[in-house]
């Protein structure tokens, strides 16, 4: 009962998230920010706009990106499989991509391209922590692994390198070069104007959502450590936000993959042998 | 009775772009967003991108070069958009006025909702714009609305559902 009211407002919370969280990257650097709604202020507006179409599929790819990622966020709050939420998360960035492939605007493309570039960086990771967490638990289902005490100890590598990754998924700097607005002007989201852009708007939200969702994974049985963990992934990720500048696509990769990847085959081949 | 008029005030998107300016207003516009004049608490948000823009904000006169994407630019952002002349270059060509490579202020191209003095203009006017624009803005959109309700239909869509509209209305009528 209390997970469908959870997954049916799972929008609403990743937006009140977002919005409190661009009131704290102000707070950081000695600003007020926007009101805590602004997310849906900017929604509300974005109603009321005049839409452009391009086609049918681009609009159709936004549409099923938002409710993939809502299934998604979905089975992992039910506890369902955690590797088959990955892959599921997976198809809603191909979506994404395959939107972005759609249209015949340059940015677009190229965001596309760095969109599937930073996929090949953190896909590897994600499934990695699926993996380190199944021989954690024995089990690949996420209520099972809720029912277990805290990884954290015996998952500190794998934990960092999620870390790692949660920039290149929420589309903060350093890690921002998909959808980087100075050069590429948002990347696969160029073309969508009114309620259409409002599906990618919720869906970014949404990510919140999945990505503090896995963050909790690791504290186990634990609410607490979980309500820890995810406030201080919080905090360090807008500190880092606000203090690094962008670095280019193939630095991302190399960084990601190097420093990310090879943390996490550590941990698996420790768990492993110890 | 739940209306949406009291929440798009509140979200004003800028876009923009320079038609040939010093840079001093430019700068300005920068200013204006930094922390110590935070435009962003206004939910200002400088996106580079027409199509989710709703302010134009356009600096310099606008030489020949740029005239062409400076009309783009405007046609790109959907209704309902307000446009906001920043320093006066902008508002009449100012010490480049009558020059042999630039038309005298946007206005000869665009229609311009706020007139933004200063040579360069100062933040604080920039604020002041921004703030006149989103009423503007409240009042453009109202008057669109207004406008879909009397005609029951979205005159403002594209072509096709406006056919699909008509048609449907027409077969009401039938009946």
């Amino acid at each position: 009962m209390i997970e469908s009211v959870f997954i049916l407002l799972a929008p609403i919370i990743g937006a009140l998230l977002y919005g409190f969280e661009r009131i704290v990257k102000a707070r950081m650097q000695n600003r007020m920010g926007p009101p805590l709604l602004q997310p849906f202020y900017d929604m509300f507006k974005l109603m009321q706009k005049r839409l452009y179409l391009i086609h049918a599929p681009h609009a159709l790819f936004a549409l099923l990106h938002f409710i993939t990622l809502w299934m998604v966020v979905a089975f992992i709050i039910l506890g369902d499989n955690l590797l088959y939420s990955i892959f599921l998360h997976l198809l809603a960035t191909i979506f994404l991509i395959m939107a972005g492939f759609s249209v015949r605007s340059a940015y677009s493309h190229m965001g596309a391209n760095r969109e599937l570039l930073a996929l090949l960086a953190y896909e590897p990771i994600l499934i990695l922590m699926a993996v380190g967490l199944y021989l954690y638990t024995g089990s690949f289902n996420i209520s099972m692994i809720r029912t277990f005490s805290s990884s954290l100890p015996q998952l500190l590598l794998l934990f960092l390198s999620l870390a790692l990754i949660i920039p290149v998924k929420l589309k903060k700097s350093p890690f921002d070069a998909t959808s980087a607005h100075q050069e590429i002007v948002g990347g696969v989201e160029i073309e969508y104007s009114s309620w259409m852009f409002e599906f990618l708007y919720m869906a970014k939200c949404l990510e919140y959502v999945f990505v503090y969702l896995l963050v909790a994974l690791f504290a186990g049985n634990s609410l607490s450590l979980a309500l820890l963990l995810v406030a201080t992934v919080f905090l360090m990720v807008n500190l880092v936000d606000n203090s690094t500048a962008r670095v280019k696509i193939q630095d991302l990769m190399k960084m990601v993959l190097g420093f990310g990847l090879i943390l996490s085959i550590m941990n698996i081949v420790g768990l492993y042998f110890v | 009775m739940f209306s949406f008029k009291w929440f798009k005030k509140k979200s004003p998107w800028i876009l923009h772009y320079n038609a040939g300016s010093c840079n001093g207003c430019d700068i300005e516009i920068l200013a204006c967003l930094s922390p110590k004049y935070d435009l962003e608490r206004f939910g200002v948000i400088n996106c580079g991108n027409p199509k989710q823009a709703d302010i134009f904000l356009v600096t310099g006169p606008v030489t020949y070069r740029s005239r062409e994407r400076l009309i783009q630019l405007y046609t790109q952002i959907p209704e309902p958009k307000v446009v906001i002349a920043v320093g006066s270059c902008a508002c009449t060509g100012g010490i480049f006025r009558s020059m042999y490579n630039v038309e005298d202020g946007i206005d000869r191209y665009i229609p311009v909702d706020v007139y933004t003095p200063g040579c360069a203009s100062s933040p604080e006017l920039i604020m002041d714009a921004v703030i006149q624009a989103v009423d503007i803005f409240e009042h453009k959109n109202q008057q669109l609305q207004s406008a879909k309700k009397l005609y029951r239909q979205p005159v403002f869509e594209q072509g096709r559902f406006c056919v699909s509209n008509v048609a449907k209305s027409l077969k009401d009528k039938d009946e």
